[in-house]
């Protein structure tokens, strides 16, 4: 079977899970081909008619179109397949004949070998299989040879049976129904043990952990972790769990409950630090992630995030919100503060957008006439994107001494503006 | 001292409220770059030049990085303007230290070349590396030192220097409200106090007027290979580095820094006009003069040239030349010439000289040149090099183009590389270039800035761009590109934004002293070449002598078409030399038979043959400059055609007009005719007349040709000639301008016209041998070369690895003529040595198998492959599946000595392959060898051609003027000449031979796609017959490309 979707990969494992139906033994051809070895299934579905509509029919269950081709051997019902043929060839010995016309291309060797094939006038399976075999072997190499000896059936094939990949799913039913936030991680605590032994057997780490809580008549609860990095400690993800599960409102008491981990990835033990954080040489370590993810717990994801600064000119352009700093990534990037920027007085609020100053005399007022203090800074820059400024900044101080970062248009009517207040 | 705050306070303020100009301070501006710091400057040297003369500046430094590039067109627009100029340079030293040199005077200015010298030449081509240690060897005493500091102004750097350059040191302040002027401008005081280094104000400027601020930017990114939405804080903040008004500085600095900077612009007393330029001397040798040296040089030619006796008449030219020459003593520079023109002589290298003094009696005797004064182009000698101007003649000399390279590097051998480099050439944006590199600024993609600059490289003459910039899959309405095409158009606006420096073709400089104290030298691209940092017209600004040792193919040909019949009948054949005016080739070049021919073989001169006829020498140098677009824009071809051809009277307007005009039947044809009816109709002195030609030659750089007009039309005016006459004469002058062809170049090549068209009517072999072998040159590709030559009956013969040398070659027939074997070197990818060891090898015995020759030859894979591609293994093999197949199973060559038994011949039964199908041949020989010695690939689909009702070339050439036509053909070429307002020439060719299509610009616009991206080209259209030359004028173009496609597939045997 050969899939004709642009991008098939995803859609090969699926397929590859669901193919289990038809035969047991099932192999994937990465990218786009799929074998399904049918000899053993074929009286199940009346015969070869029969098994190609139902496989399409499952095909198109899946929103995949498929190239469907029967062989005697696997490779040459993939090359078949791939060829863009939907042939039936049952017969051995009509195996031979049906692929000659098919182009060499099919086969996937390396171009390299298909273009030199090419330019001997090789251009179809016939005429390589019509070559002479020591010398095809010795121009091309042992393992061509052997891949046509494969399809053609003269030697056997052996391929790998796929099996689906590892996920942790564990589901416990409740002997009671729980309201309590407090008794539901109880409940949830074996599942968690169970998660550790099974992160501890295969030297994984979790970073999304989804827990699913059922109800009488309610749709289930979902409740998703997210980790700042790849966690195994059954302990910080109790603790973890237990911030959000006390976040959650429950529409009905829990009847079951579900513990899902997706994205596991291998997990690397690293030593502990030395110093603590806040002493000197010690670093943002994993105290601080603690802080971010309970605080990320408590106010939402969206609601604690971190600061980075851009090379720009443009006081608008010169920072941008980034996510905070993992334990893992803060290390590698280390002495933020100190850049090849001039030392320029920027203040540390500043406002969304400036915001209009009134103006008396020439001069800007806020609560009052405001007094500037610094000489002007020009930036005029930014003309590429639309968002051209021009403008002369000062350090004004209101009548509450308040320093403020205020600008002047260079283009008339010359407004006034407020952009930041200092610290 | 100084209260910054009154800036603070006074924003709002406008300039009208400054107290008037007069009593503003004055002021010089010393740290200023121009575009010739490249990517980094955004205006031109003239353009700051007249900004600061218009602000009332007190002088004017133009400071670019580590070069002066740009001081000579400085220099000339300040003398124009009566500004003060200083000459200087910015460096920035590897360790970060930045300083501007400015030079004091004439010594001060050399020693500056010199460490520009050295920081140019210790780095790659465009780039400079400097040091401490470099700027302390470079003793700059006559110089003036400016210290950039850095954002943070470095004490060390300053004591550093103030210890080096005591009394000479000034620290620039440039303030550039960039936040922080006021402490920034306390810590230089401060500083200056304490080192006791005076201040003065300066202003980094990067740009004449703030309106360049976008360019700056795009510039900044260019150069850091970035999109500028991502140059960040490598951009300037502001648009503050301009050459700034002067109530603007006035507000900025204490009146005491502007006032430093004039003083200290005061003391830079060196201008570019001391700069004298010395002849080298050692040529000659010692008891002479170089007077009495040139004329034994020249008499010994005489007697060489003419073996029977100088002619009377010859001998006083000779000495009326000799007495010019001394007079304005340009001996040295004729001596120079001929050291070089002897050089290549003893070498066996073809050489020619040819410009306005190289068709001399003195040149002819020296050697320079083998036009023999007396064969028809007899001219004046004060025309080129005339009394009143200070300048010396100009002389280009052509080489063999393979060896050329030998005189370069004798000449730096002979002189040094501190005497002798090349002139430069200032590469300027043209439009394509500028569109890729703007681009790339708006972040497009490499491709995609391709496909925007193929677009829209014609962008100003297009109304349909929108449709073309859809076309290439961009939105027309965005609006990034509305911010690009101004910024474009700023690129490639008159004169041109300069980009980098490469090296001019040929010119060379050469100086008694150290070149390097009259201009630095930089390394060139290729390791072997040095080029100084003026191009061409800049040192003719400044008067400095060049030789131009040019490249020329045919001359390479040429030696080797000699060589090729020498060794094949014993016949001695020398430029020059060959029987003159002989009749048959006379005739072969009025058919236009003149494939290979130098020069009239393009297609514009094709087609003016059989109008012209040329019948003698004179007439081929008629024929090579009149095909020019000078000639064509002045509409000087017709007048000439019919007054030759007896349609139109041949008039005069007086009888000094017939004694210039006779030889052209009253129509002006060459640079110097126009020149001398200045003379003797408009009464300009001689040395006018040259300043006309000069400005001729630079009106689209200065435009200024104007002052003449009003001089020429009123002379001619007054002596009575009719307007109509004179404002021809103007406009040829203007066509001229560009492209003007003199009669000194033009006799020069129509020597080489004969030379090579006398080889091509008799030894049609050995020409087309010789022109293979000399490739790439010429107008032709092999392909037509080798199908011109077999249609005059030339016998030509495969590639074969057991009969072809490196070089094609001409093997004996049976009959005794020669037939041309095709070399090696058409097959594509073979290397020159596998090709040489096969060579040695067959030497020894010949090739058994492809086995045999692999081992033996010590081919690889690669090589091997080429051969067999281009079917070079038939003999050895069979067909070129056949050799694909031996080839894949030969082993790598073994050292020697450890052969082993498998390495031998494994003997393998014939395989069951098929041969390949005469297309797959064909389509083979044209992907190898770019050429086919098998049936033209539209033979082959002449029955589906013929059924779609299309002719071949030869129905369509001899179908009657104003015929309907419809063809086909492969496309040769396509042109579109920049004289032929949007006029496309296609030539097209199938198995019968070519058409010449024409494709007016509405037609072509219209169908464009089919025009631009055809291979096979169907064309329908009116057929236009003229003087035996014929045109197809398009009315329709179809892409028939997939036909070619089809041939392949159809053709083989699967689907």
């Amino acid at each position: 079977m050969h899939l004709t979707e642009n991008d098939p990969a995803g859609k090969l494992v699926q397929l590859g899970m669901s193919a289990q139906r038809f035969t047991p033994r099932v192999s994937l051809a990465p990218p786009d081909g799929l074998l399904l070895e049918v000899q053993g299934s074929l009286h199940l579905f009346a015969g070869v008619a029969g098994l190609r509509g139902a496989l399409l029919a499952e095909c198109l269950r899946l929103e995949v179109r498929p190239v469907l081709a029967f062989a005697p051997t696997a490779l040459a019902a993939l090359v078949m397949a791939r060829a863009g043929k939907s042939l039936e060839v049952l017969e051995p010995a009509q195996l031979t004949g049906q692929l000659a016309p098919l182009p060499l291309s099919s086969l996937r060797w390396p171009e390299y070998t298909v273009a030199r094939l090419a330019r001997m006038g090789v251009r179809t399976i016939g005429a390589a299989l019509r070559l002479p075999r020591a010398g095809f072997a010795r121009r091309f190499g042992d393992a061509q040879l052997a891949m046509l000896d494969v399809l053609t059936g003269r030697t056997a094939e052996v391929r790998v049976t796929y099996r689906a990949p590892e996920r942790f799913r564990r589901r416990r039913e409740l002997g009671c129904e729980l309201e309590n936030h407090g008794l539901l991680l109880v409940a949830l605590a074996p599942l968690l043990a169970e998660l550790g032994d099974f992160l501890a057997a295969r030297d994984l780490g979790v970073v999304k952990l989804e827990c699913r809580l059922m109800h009488r008549h309610a749709p289930p609860t979902r409740c998703v972790v997210r980790l700042a990095s790849p966690a195994t400690d059954v302990q910080r993800l109790t603790a973890l769990l237990g911030e959000h599960l006390s976040a959650l409102e429950l529409p009905e008491p829990v009847r079951a409950c579900e513990l899902a981990a997706a994205a596991l990835v291998p997990h690397r033990p690293e030593s502990e630090s030395l110093w603590q954080p806040g002493e000197r040489g010690g670093s943002f370590g994993k105290e601080s992630c603690d802080l971010i993810e309970r605080l990320r717990a408590r106010l939402g994801a969206e609601a604690v995030y971190g600061l980075t600064r851009l090379p720009a000119h443009r006081p608008e352009k010169a920072w941008a919100v980034a996510e905070p700093p993992s334990a893992s990534t803060h290390r590698a990037q280390p002495g933020c503060s100190a850049d090849s920027a001039p030392a320029r007085r920027r203040p540390v609020w500043l406002l969304p957008a400036p915001q209009r100053l009134s103006v008396r005399d020439g001069l800007p007022r806020r609560r009052g006439p405001l007094r500037l203090v610094s000489e002007p800074e020009r930036i005029e820059t930014g003309w590429w994107d639309g968002d051209e400024i021009a403008r002369d900044y000062y350090t004004a101080v209101d009548i509450h001494g308040v320093h403020l970062w205020v600008f002047r248009e260079r283009a008339a009517p010359h407004d006034w503006f407020l952009h930041g207040v200092f610290g | 001292m100084l209260n910054c705050a009154c800036e603070v306070s006074l924003p709002p303020k406008s300039p009208g409220e400054v107290s008037g100009a007069a009593a503003l301070p004055p002021y010089a501006e010393l740290h200023c770059l121009s575009n010739f710091t490249f990517l980094r400057g955004a205006s031109h040297p003239h353009e700051l030049v007249e900004r600061a003369d218009a602000l009332g500046y007190a002088a004017l430094a133009i400071t670019d990085e580590c070069s002066v590039a740009g001081v000579v067109r400085a220099h000339m627009a300040a003398k124009h303007r009566r500004l003060k100029l200083v000459i200087g340079s910015e460096f920035r030293l590897e360790c970060g230290l930045t300083l501007v040199a400015l030079a004091i005077d004439r010594r001060g200015y050399g020693r500056l070349c010199r460490l520009i010298t050295r920081g140019r030449r210790a780095a790659d081509k465009g780039q400079y590396s400097l040091t401490r240690a470099d700027l302390e060897a470079a003793s700059l005493a006559q110089c003036y030192i400016l210290w950039v500091p850095a954002a943070q102004p470095s004490p060390s750097e300053l004591r550093w220097l103030a210890e080096r350059f005591p009394g000479r040191l000034r620290i620039a302040v440039e303030l550039l409200r960039e936040g922080g002027d006021r402490e920034r401008l306390a810590a230089l005081e401060q500083l200056g106090a304490h080192y006791a280094v005076p201040l003065l104000a300066s202003g980094d400027v990067h740009m004449h007027v703030r309106a360049r601020r976008r360019l700056q930017d795009a510039l900044t990114a260019i150069r850091l290979k970035v999109p500028v939405a991502e140059a960040g804080l490598q951009l300037y903040g502001n648009g503050e580095r301009y050459l700034r008004e002067r109530a603007r500085l006035a507000r900025l600095y204490p009146r005491e820094l502007l006032e430093a900077a004039v003083e200290l612009s005061l003391g830079c007393t060196f201008s570019l006009d001391e700069l004298r330029y010395e002849y080298p001397r050692e040529l000659v040798p010692p008891g002479e003069t170089p007077a009495s040296y040139l004329r034994r040089l020249t008499y010994e030619g005489a007697r060489w040239r003419w073996p029977g006796g100088v002619p009377e008449s010859e001998r006083t030219a000779i000495e009326h030349e000799l007495a010019l020459i001394a007079e304005l003593r340009y001996e040295p520079y004729f001596l120079t010439v001929q050291d070089v023109v002897a050089y290549a002589r003893r070498q066996g290298i073809l050489c020619q000289g040819r410009g306005s003094a190289a068709n001399s009696r003195v040149c002819y005797c020296l050697g320079v040149t083998s036009v023999d004064p007396q064969r028809g182009a007899a001219l004046l000698f004060e025309r080129f090099i005339s009394r009143e101007r200070n300048e010396p003649p100009d002389i280009d000399i052509d080489f063999e183009h393979e060896r050329r390279e030998e005189v370069l590097q004798y000449v730096y051998r002979k002189y040094g590389r501190e005497r002798a480099a090349l002139a430069a050439t200032v590469i300027m944006y043209r439009p394509r270039s500028a569109l890729r590199d703007l681009g790339k600024v708006f972040g497009l993609t490499p491709a995609e800035s391709g496909r925007l600059a193929k677009v829209m490289q014609w962008w100003d003459r297009s109304a349909a761009l929108p449709e073309r910039v859809r076309d290439a899959g961009f939105d027309p309405e965005s609006s990034w590109l509305a911010r690009l095409v101004p910024l474009a158009s700023e690129l490639v606006a008159f004169p041109g934004f300069p980009r980098h420096l490469s090296q001019h073709v040929g010119g060379f400089v050469i100086s008694e002293g150290a070149l390097e104290e009259l201009v630095p030298i930089e390394n060139a691209a290729s390791p072997q070449r040095t080029v100084v940092q003026w191009d061409k017209d800049d040192l003719n600004d400044l008067k400095l002598l060049k030789v131009d040792l040019l490249a020329l193919g045919m001359l390479t040909a040429l030696k080797r078409a000699f060589a090729l019949v020498k060794d094949f009948r014993g016949t001695r054949h020398a430029l020059g030399e060959l029987p003159a005016e002989d009749p048959r080739v006379y005739a072969m070049i009025s058919r236009a038979d003149t494939i290979g021919v130098f020069q009239i073989e393009s297609r514009a001169q094709m087609a003016m043959l059989p109008r012209l006829k040329p019948q003698c020498y004179y007439d081929l140098v008629i024929e090579v400059a009149i095909v020019r677009p000078g000639p064509i824009q002045g509409d000087m071809v017709h007048p000439y055609l019919r007054r030759r051809s007896g349609a139109e009277p041949v008039e005069y307007p007086s009888e000094e007009v017939r004694e210039v005009l006779e030889r052209t039947l009253g129509v002006p044809i060459f640079q110097e005719q126009v020149m001398k009816i200045a003379i003797v109709a408009a009464g300009f002195s001689p040395g006018e007349a040259d300043a006309l030609r000069r400005a001729m030659g630079a009106w689209k750089r200065t435009g200024g040709l104007d002052p003449f007009r009003e001089r020429l039309l009123e002379g001619m005016r007054e002596k009575g000639y009719p307007d109509e006459f004179a404002q021809r004469i103007y406009r040829q002058m203007l066509g001229f301008g560009e492209y003007g062809f003199p009669l000194a170049h033009a006799a020069s090549f129509a020597l080489l016209v004969y030379d090579s068209a006398w080889l091509k009517c008799y030894e049609p072999a050995a020409f087309t041998c010789a022109l293979l072998n000399s490739q790439p040159m010429g107008f032709y590709a092999p392909a037509q070369l080798v199908r011109d030559a077999r249609a005059h009956g030339v016998e030509v013969r495969p590639v074969d690895t057991c009969a072809s040398g490196w070089d094609s070659t001409l093997e004996r027939r049976a009959d005794g003529e020669p037939a041309l074997r095709l070399g090696l070197r058409v097959v594509k990818s073979l290397s020159q040595s596998g090709a040489d060891r096969l060579v040695a090898a067959r030497a020894e015995r010949p090739f058994a198998s492809v086995q045999d020759l692999a081992t033996r030859a010590a081919l690889d894979r690669g090589d091997l492959e080429a051969l067999a591609s281009a079917g070079a293994l038939a003999s050895l093999s069979g067909n070129r599946h056949l050799a694909f197949w031996q080839v894949a199973a030969t082993e790598r060559p073994v050292p020697l000595g450890f052969a082993t038994a498998r390495g031998a011949d494994t003997r393998e039964g014939r395989p069951l392959i098929t041969a390949p199908s005469e297309a797959e041949c064909i389509a083979a020989d044209y992907a190898s060898l770019g050429l086919t010695l098998g049936r033209h690939p539209l033979a082959l689909l002449r029955a589906r051609l013929a059924a779609a009702g299309l002719s071949p070339a030869s129905e369509v050439t001899r179908a009657a003027n104003g015929a309907s036509v419809r063809t086909a053909g492969i496309v040769l070429m396509r042109q579109r000449p920049s004289t032929a307002s949007g006029v496309t020439f296609v030539t097209l060719e199938d198995e019968s031979g070519q058409v010449n299509v024409i494709v007016w610009e509405r037609v072509g616009s219209a169908q464009r796609r089919a025009l631009i991206e055809s291979r096979l080209l169907e064309v329908h259209g009116e057929l236009q017959q003229q003087d035996g030359v014929t045109h197809l004028i398009a009315r329709r173009l179809i892409d028939r490309s997939s036909l070619l496609g089809e041939l392949l597939t159809r053709s083989r045997d699967f689907h």
